[in-house]
């Protein structure tokens, strides 16, 4: 049976009645939509940020009316109005944001408040709490503050909370967007199960290919329309047809792509074993030998430097959550690194960062720290923490010019605009270190900067941030810190919520400041696969200590990362792995266009 | 932000605990009557008790409890100042004092029945769930729904509000966080100009509070919310034997306070 059904849907956020303006296509934001999910089905919609794919979700339940066309849920029509709680009861959304979609403060009573609302009984509410939980794997954190959840544990519930009104058809609008790959993956892992052993038909929107891997069936939507729709495995490997609606290929179709034009003469493939395998067979036992890419280092300048040693940090010792944030972190950032901080959440990678620039002052947490060693009379072991010229174990530092030395930009930056103009915010943070500048000062410092983070700073100066798209958003917030020209860059998950391609465009742009603007670039990334693409050196936090320091290719080649750090491993280093247990020696940069050089020049030199 | 003690409720299952939470907010409303009937230093001991009673039987560690007293130490201070020096007494403490022996009494008695009303308030807040909570104050004001007052909807927004307090707290911290980085100072300079600091956060965090709440609208409504029509609730209040033990015991408090205030002499 059908279980959803488009009939040439079209969809206006405009609340015009002027024929005029919809006279174009352009006017919709959906433009008839022919579309049906059969019940028990997976389908996964792909689309850009604005192709429309979030307001289908939203009319599939009522929550939004189409202006023409007809949606049918089961046979019921979503127009009329008697039927909106029996629809909703039949489809459930889960929306992006962890945080803004639960309702109570405790995780059962979130799950409850579906059934409540239709009027469940309640023994029967009881035990859907208990089938809810159960099929997310959240069983053991019922009676938990929902406040206390990771991000993936937080959509779970929220994912429990839509499954204790037993519907027939799930909706995750972009619900991984704004997880770590665990979170995503954990979320993804119950979606596929409930597809699967509770036969729910399940509609995810999103931005990832990888997701939409898994599904029967992928729609790929464009400006309101769908242009491509069928198997994954067919619509997820053209190329151009993806370009075209501003996707990227899936991670490892894109590896053999790549091989495929440098000669490797590899068939698409989507798993990383037969791809490793395949490699195997074009090398003929070659070695795969090329040098690290070697930025631009200068291991012996101190500007742009960060030494680190011993530094502890132990938040509010009187909650039951008092912890090491930092135990001994030891390590040296040079002078032109584009560092790379990865850890699991609660590693101490946060709380380090935000000692950079003084935002936790190293010696009032110290007092704290040294205070409690002294009880135990251990040996205090001396703490250095050194930036630039900067000596931050001494309160006489001057805290404000280091802030201007040390640029941070925070995760979802976009959230701290304020301004009225977008000039007036890029100019925030010049006013408050650069007093003495005058106006003309101003003006060409903020439209350098506006320029640099690839804005038309005359189109866009005297907007409001707040008109401005999301990606352009983030660009001006990232413009309002490195205005006044740090020397070291930090940034905490610049690429956060992100589509593949605006994480691309963002660390371009991260990179074109680094050559030209700031001497260190430093940033905190979950992302294993973002890392190795653009990092020279990592570090890898766990439990507050820097565990290792090092190369991706180092770093990666050796199991740790994954047993000691609990963390994915990028997917060329899997490859590059497997290529190892297979016998062939492998060392190479762990970025996409060094690895595929360096299998093309193995491959080549074999065929010799 | 992190360490708000309003709303932080502290999980453990204890008499008080378990206790239904109409009582508790019953036994709150009572004891605060007590507290302000009370004229002598001996029905103040009396209140002084029953909260002990209450105190002990909660197993809230006693320096969590103190937290609260702590956030209003300065309204404490300013008030014992100001009845010191301006409560009018005839009997100076020591020659040509101006400080009276009475201004001394009473403004230990005043500090002594603020601090035993803040300590019964944070004590229902630090035993009692904000859903339980609100579940409480719903069922309270059950008897208001006819006059067609928004019970439900009262009490549904107290939930929320409480819910999204950690959620707020969280904001505000990496808002400010973020716009110290960016050189914005909120600890030093006059009134005017730290007030004037307070924008780059205020407007960021009403930006998110709107965008929050337009979400989780849409997530209650699609969720099949629709008001209090044919709602059921998944938590039974229940009044059981702990609730009358307690309920006998605030009763008794409040007669003896009556009594006390007819037989005693004032302060």
């Amino acid at each position: 049976m059908e279980a959803i059904q488009f009939e040439k849907v079209h969809f206006s956020y405009e609340d015009a009645d002027d024929a005029e303006v919809f006279a174009s296509d352009s006017a919709f934001s959906l433009c008839g939509i022919d579309l049906t999910v059969e019940e028990g089905e997976f389908v996964a919609v792909l689309g850009h940020n604005g192709s429309g794919k979030s307001t289908l979700a939203r009319l599939s339940n009522a929550l939004l009316l189409p202006r023409e066309g007809k949606i049918t849920v089961f046979g019921m029509d979503t127009a009329d109005e008697k039927n909106a709680f029996a629809i909703r009861e039949k489809v459930g959304i889960v929306f992006q944001n962890p945080d803004n979609q639960t309702v109570a403060s405790i995780v059962e009573d979130d799950v409850a408040f579906g059934p409540e609302n239709v009027g469940v009984e309640r023994a029967e509410i009881g035990k859907r709490i208990d089938f809810a939980l159960n099929a997310v794997g959240m069983q053991d954190y019922r009676h938990f503050a929902v406040s206390r959840l990771s991000g993936g544990q937080k959509q779970r519930v929220a994912i429990a909370g839509v499954l204790a009104l037993k519907p027939k058809v799930m909706i995750l609008d972009e619900s991984t967007a704004m997880l770590d790959p665990k979170g995503r993956k954990e979320v993804m892992d119950v979606v596929y199960r409930l597809n699967r052993e509770e036969k729910i038909t399940v509609i995810v929107i999103t931005h990832f290919p990888e997701e939409a891997l898994m599904a029967d069936r992928a729609i790929v939507m464009n400006h309101g329309k769908i242009v491509a729709q069928g198997d994954p495995k067919t619509v997820l490997a053209d190329e151009v047809a993806l370009a075209n609606c501003s996707l990227a290929l899936p991670k490892s179709l894109e590896l053999c792509r790549r091989l495929q034009e440098r000669g490797v003469d590899i068939p698409d493939s989507f798993d990383a074993e037969t791809i490793a395998c395949e490699i195997a067979k074009r090398l003929h036992g070659k070695a795969v030998l090329a040098q690290d890419e070697q930025g631009m280092l200068l291991e012996d300048e101190v500007a742009g430097r960060i030494v680190c040693q011993n530094v502890h940090h132990i938040y509010d010792g009187e909650t039951t959550f008092s912890s090491h944030a930092l135990n001994g972190a030891t390590l040296t950032v040079n002078s032109g690194d584009f560092f790379g901080v990865i850890g699991r959440t609660g590693s101490g990678k946060s709380t380090f960062v935000q000692h950079l620039n003084a935002l936790i002052k190293l010696p009032t947490a110290e007092k704290r720290y040294k205070e409690k060693k002294r009880k135990k009379s251990a040996p205090v072991e001396e703490t250095v923490l050194r930036v630039g010229e900067f000596d931050l174990t001494k309160k006489t530092t001057d805290f404000t010019a280091l802030r201007k030395y040390v640029g941070m930009v925070f995760q979802y930056p976009e959230y701290q605009l304020f301004a009225e103009t977008v000039f007036e915010d890029v100019a925030f943070g010049l006013r408050n270190f650069r007093a003495d500048m005058d106006k003309t000062e101003v003006e060409n410092a903020v439209r350098e900067a506006i320029e640099t983070v690839g804005l038309c700073y005359e189109e866009i100066k005297d907007r409001s941030p707040f008109d401005l798209s999301g990606g352009q958003r983030r660009r001006v917030a990232i413009a309002g810190v490195i205005v006044t020209k740090p020397e070291i860059l930090v940034l905490d998950e610049p690429s956060a919520g992100l589509d593949p391609l605006g994480k691309k465009e963002i660390m371009e742009l991260l990179h074109s400041i680094h050559k030209t603007w700031c001497k260190t670039v430093i940033v905190v990334s979950h992302d294993m696969d973002e890392v190795a693409e653009n990092c020279n050196r990592i570090a890898l936090f766990v439990g507050g200590k820097v565990l290792a320091v090092d190369a991706p290719s180092a770093l990666f080649t050796t199991d740790f990362v994954k047993d000691e750090g609990g963390l994915d491993v990028p997917f060329i280093a899997t490859i590059a792995h497997k290529l190892y247990e297979k016998g062939i020696e492998m060392h190479c940069p762990y970025t996409l266009k060094g690895f595929v050089n360096a299998v093309a020049n193995a491959g080549r030199d074999g065929n010799e | 932000m992190s360490n708000v003690s309003f709303g932080q409720y502290y999980p453990t299952q204890s008499f008080v605990h378990k206790c239904d939470p109409r009582q508790k907010i019953v036994f709150l409303i009572v004891f605060i009557v007590a507290v302000s009937l009370s004229t002598t230093f001996y029905a103040l001991g009396a209140c002084a008790f029953v909260l002990a009673l209450a105190v002990a039987f909660s197993r809230i560690p006693f320096k969590s409890l103190l937290k609260s007293v702590k956030a209003v130490i300065f309204l404490l201070l300013f008030t014992a100042i100001l009845n010191l020096f301006f409560h009018k007494g005839e009997t100076p403490l020591w020659e040509g004092s101006f400080i009276t022996k009475e201004a001394v009494y009473f403004t230990l008695f005043l500090s002594i029945r603020l601090c035993l009303l803040v300590l019964a308030s944070s004590l229902l807040t630090l035993t009692t769930s904000p859903v339980s909570l609100t579940d409480g104050v719903e069922s309270l004001l059950t008897p208001l729904k006819w006059i067609r007052f928004p019970v439900h909807e009262l009490a549904l927004i107290m939930s929320l509000a409480l819910r999204f307090i950690p959620t707020l707290g969280e904001q505000t911290s990496r808002i400010m966080n973020a716009q110290k980085a960016r050189g914005a100072n909120f600890e030093t300079g006059s009134l005017i100009k730290r007030a004037k600091a307070v924008i780059p956060i205020l407007i960021p965090l009403l930006i998110s509070a709107f965008r929050s709440s337009e979400e989780l609208g849409d997530a209650m409504n699609a969720r099949c919310y629709s008001g209090s029509k044919k709602r059921t609730k998944y938590k039974k209040l229940t009044f059981g034997w702990r609730d009358l033990l307690s309920f006998l015991l605030v009763v008794a408090l409040l007669v003896g306070v009556i009594v006390m205030r007819a037989y005693l002499p004032a302060l």
